[in-house]
């Protein structure tokens, strides 16, 4: 029988009596592997990382860890007894100690069962945390503390770790070398981690699997391959704005029909009958420019992106739509002017809903 | 989770309860026996008792809010010769309890008094003591009790100005507004919040006051249920009388806390806040700052400290038969074993309050730190009433032996009311530390692996421990000036310097107060200085 490391399943997840999120499951099947769970501001990420903390209770559904019930409607082992580690998105170091002091207060948990010993001067080198050791809370900054506390649970060498929007304080020129860092880190030690984010790049980036919560359920639970290339619901188009959604007609195995745009080609993920009308999931990168094209749109806005341009044109029947130029390219074209696109359109992965 | 029936959700509950129990005490034995209080009303002297008290109130009020506000105003604002020295050298008026500012005013103005000897000394012999003005009675008691208490006015209307927003002043000199107009639109209504919580904290002192009124001999409704109680040993009556005093308190007390959630909420628009620049007087300007202050802090403090010194030295006969050291002693002995309960209590009540999150032990509490509205007098006689009724209706019923001597007259009864009386300041004081700590550091402790009792004794206490102290200060300084209730409860022969004073003065023997006096105001200084720090916070701690 498949047994994972940790799973939860059916939870609903509530806090203070109102129902965040309902009905999950998502798994997670090797210790080691890193999950970053994907939702707007609010939806109840935190929720879920505080149950699975168990400092708030479930009512419906079970969570478990290394086969052993943690949260159901009938159990609920004390959040010190279950060795997790949750690092809050806000400032929750212990103000009267020092960062040391602090970061020391999380070894001590016992932890036979570990075979590699985490050093806390690795741990305190690779979070660049070494010159402010001696500092109380109150004297570092918001991105500093949350390295620091950032620190303390890895220090605790926990089963799970817990992180909630570890990242947002960092600056933004160190997070992506802090990224790549405590993705290392996370997988030389082995330790199981779920993280909560609302930057898609960094779930992407962090995550074996992705889960994306929208509108109180888990919508999708994927690679973060699929979550991107095939995302399950116009939910999640909308959610990682990843283009829009047009009128277009199935005319055979591998084509479809636009009224303004013609024939477009390319692999269906999901077979549709001849005939049927679909919403095309339509991306900025899958239209070429093509001044010698007959399909001639209007430029209604330019914007630039450092590395390209994103035009948005309008078709005849109104529709925006956005293309992308690469910033070299040798003309730009200003509002107002025509804009042509090359034929036939060819996408290679056809998303439709 | 953590919204469980535990051990700690059982002791707060407990402790509040115990401390609720004299209140309910007052209300019921009102309901007792309605069938006579009007004949009572109309018999006695009743009406003289609210109105003296009323009088008393306004009068303070007054007083205060002049002194306070005026002071903190001066301070805060502008910058001149001993402006540091005096920020915290006026809060040290809290050093002298109304009742011995009262024997310092009356000893000086008295005939034949200190002014007289000043005057003889100074011009020679002559009949100086119909010149001389006399303070006694009700203006007396209006003067000693405002110099005494209107620190408090001073405190908060202070911290109320340094967080004022120097943009709001700025703002004033925009709009072209004189000091003058600045001062009342801009920078009084902006503070009023505080200054009104300053002067209910005066209010409900000055209706609880009873060493002064009663030195006076004027009759307010405190001094009213002493003497029911100790005069015509009437409970019932006294506890009528103290009925309609807490009636009054309440609405003070509400009064308070609705202004008090205002100040609250005032202070946390920190925005804007910009370290204010003092604006440095010169000339005439600044010798009037001085001058305002410097009598001020004379008068509050400087005048009965030479005055008990003066005394002191001058009958020097007075210190032979005083055990000074075993005054000291009891006084000690109370000040540290009621500041240990207070602060165990107020800390297993605190932490049960926030782990078990209960509605019912919310309300609890808020009605249980509402002891410090209550005059001691009305606290000391309603824990003998229910004594009684306990010992009688229950004890007695049961069988056992009388537990009336284990509390009436002993120390064990004495620390239950100051715990009473004090549990406010303990409890707000550590709950005040607490707010401070936000609850993901309690869930952070969880997750590392701390129980309940480990997060509170690894955790929290070394952060409360400056907390704690300030609270051990308070209470202290509480206790040394404590008098009604030490009056009262005390056992048979046990004196502090509160008592001892009060007794002399009472006995017509006022230079024996003096030493005594001394001692407490000498004492309760040590405490002031060792706390100012804390009390005159100046940045945004």
């Amino acid at each position: 029988m498949n047994k994972n490391f940790f799973e939860v399943t059916n939870a609903s997840f509530k806090v203070g009596g109102i129902n965040k999120v309902n009905n999950v499951s998502f798994s997670i099947e090797k210790e080691g592997d890193i999950i970053c769970l994907l939702g707007p501001s609010g939806i109840g990420k935190t929720t879920i990382l505080r149950s699975i903390a168990g400092l708030e209770k479930i009512e419906t559904g079970s969570i478990k860890l290394k086969g052993k019930t943690l949260s159901s409607n009938k159990i609920s082992i004390e959040p010190e007894d279950r060795n997790i580690s949750l690092s809050f998105q806000e400032n929750s170091l212990f103000p009267h100690f020092t960062v040391e002091e602090n970061i020391n207060l999380g070894k001590i948990r016992k932890n036979p069962g570990k075979k590699k010993k985490i050093s806390i001067n690795k741990i305190i080198k690779l979070l660049n945390i070494g010159k402010i050791l001696d500092h109380y809370p109150h004297q570092i900054s918001a991105g500093e503390a949350q390295r620091v506390s950032l620190a303390r649970s890895l220090a605790s060498q926990p089963d799970l770790l817990l992180l909630d929007e570890p990242l947002s304080n960092v600056d933004q020129s160190f997070k992506e070398e802090i990224q790549v860092q405590l993705k290392k880190l996370l997988k030389d030690l082995k330790i199981t981690t779920i993280i909560v984010t609302h930057d898609s790049y960094e779930a992407f980036y962090l995550g074996t699997k992705c889960g994306i919560i929208l509108n109180k359920q888990l919508k999708q639970f994927d690679d973060p391959y699929n979550v991107y290339h095939f995302p399950n619901s116009i939910e999640v188009v909308n959610f990682l704005n990843r283009g829009i959604l047009i009128p277009a007609k199935v005319t055979g195995e591998d084509s479809l029909e636009n009224k303004d745009l013609g024939t477009i080609k390319g692999n269906f993920i999901k077979h549709y009958k001849k005939g049927t009308d679909v919403k095309l999931l339509l991306q900025p990168e899958d239209l070429e420019h093509d001044d010698q094209s007959n399909l001639k749109l209007e430029v209604v806005d330019r914007k630039f992106r450092g590395t390209n341009f994103i035009y948005t044109l309008k078709t005849n029947s109104n529709l925006l739509i956005p293309v992308f130029v690469h910033s070299h390219h040798i003309h730009q074209h200003e509002v107002d002017e025509k804009f042509g696109i090359k034929r036939p359109i060819n996408i290679d992965h056809i998303v439709c809903f | 989770m953590i919204k469980k029936f535990n051990i700690w959700y059982l002791s707060s509950f407990l402790i509040s309860f115990i401390v609720v129990i004299p209140i309910i005490t007052v209300f019921t034995s009102f309901f007792e026996d309605t069938s006579n209080y009007f004949e009572i009303l109309k018999k006695t002297f009743f009406l003289e008792y609210v109105f003296n008290s009323l009088t008393l109130l306004i009068g303070v009020l007054f007083l205060t809010f002049i002194l306070g506000v005026g002071s903190a105003y001066i301070v805060s604002f502008y910058h001149f010769p001993g402006a540091n020295f005096f920020k915290w050298a006026l809060i040290l008026s809290f050093a002298v309890p109304p009742y011995i500012y009262a024997y310092s005013l009356f000893a000086f103005f008295e005939n034949y008094g200190t002014a007289f000897t000043i005057l003889k000394n100074v011009f020679g012999d002559g009949n100086y003591n119909k010149h001389i003005p006399k303070f006694d009675g009700m203006f007396g008691l209006i003067l000693s009790i405002s110099f005494s208490l209107f620190a408090y006015v001073y405190i908060l209307a202070r911290s109320s100005f340094l967080y004022q927003s120097q943009s709001l002043i700025e703002l004033g000199k925009n709009l072209g507004f004189s000091k003058f107009k600045s001062f009342y639109s801009i920078i009084l209504p902006s503070a009023r919040p505080a200054i009104v919580a300053g002067l209910s904290l005066v209010a409900m002192e000055t209706l609880a006051e009873f060493g002064a009124v009663d030195f006076f001999s004027v009759n307010t409704l405190t001094t009213g249920i002493y003497n029911a109680w100790i005069a015509f040993d009437d409970l019932a009556f006294a506890n009528r009388i103290s009925f309609f005093l807490l009636i009054f308190i309440f609405i003070l007390f509400l009064t308070e806390n609705l202004s008090r959630r205002k100040a609250k909420y005032h202070l946390e628009a920190k925005g804007g806040f910009k370290k204010k620049e003092k604006i440095k007087l010169y000339g005439s300007k600044s010798f009037f700052a001085f001058m305002f202050c410097f009598i001020l802090f004379f008068l509050s403090f400087l005048f009965p400290l030479s005055q008990m010194l003066y005394w002191t030295i001058k009958f020097p006969e007075n210190l032979n038969g005083l055990q000074i050291t075993d005054l000291l002693l009891n006084t000690l002995y109370l000040v540290s074993l009621s500041s240990l309960v207070l602060i165990t209590f107020a800390l297993i009540s605190n932490y049960g309050n926030r782990v078990s999150n209960k509605k019912i032990l919310n309300f609890l509490s808020t009605l249980s730190i509402s002891g410090y509205a209550i005059p001691g007098v009305i606290l000391a006689i309603a824990f003998i009433t229910f004594i009684a009724w306990f010992d009688e209706s229950i004890i007695k019923t049961l069988g056992f032996l009388s537990i009336k001597k284990i509390f009436i007259g002993s120390i064990l009864g004495l620390v239950v009311v100051y715990f009473v009386r004090f549990y406010s300041l303990a409890f707000n004081g550590i709950k005040s530390g607490y707010e401070k700590i936000n609850i993901s550091v309690d869930e952070s402790a969880y997750l590392l692996g701390y129980s309940k009792s480990k997060t509170f004794l690894n955790i929290h206490i070394p952060y409360l421990r400056n907390s704690i102290l300030f609270v051990i200060i308070l209470i202290s300084l509480e206790i040394i000036r404590e008098l009604p209730i030490t009056l009262i409860l005390r056992p048979f022969n046990f004196e502090t310097f509160a008592t001892t004073a009060y007794i002399s003065a009472s006995e017509d023997l006022l230079e024996a107060a003096a030493v005594p006096s001394l001692c407490l105001i000498v004492i309760a200084s040590f405490f002031i200085l060792f706390t100012s720090k804390y009390i005159l916070r100046d940045n945004n701690e």
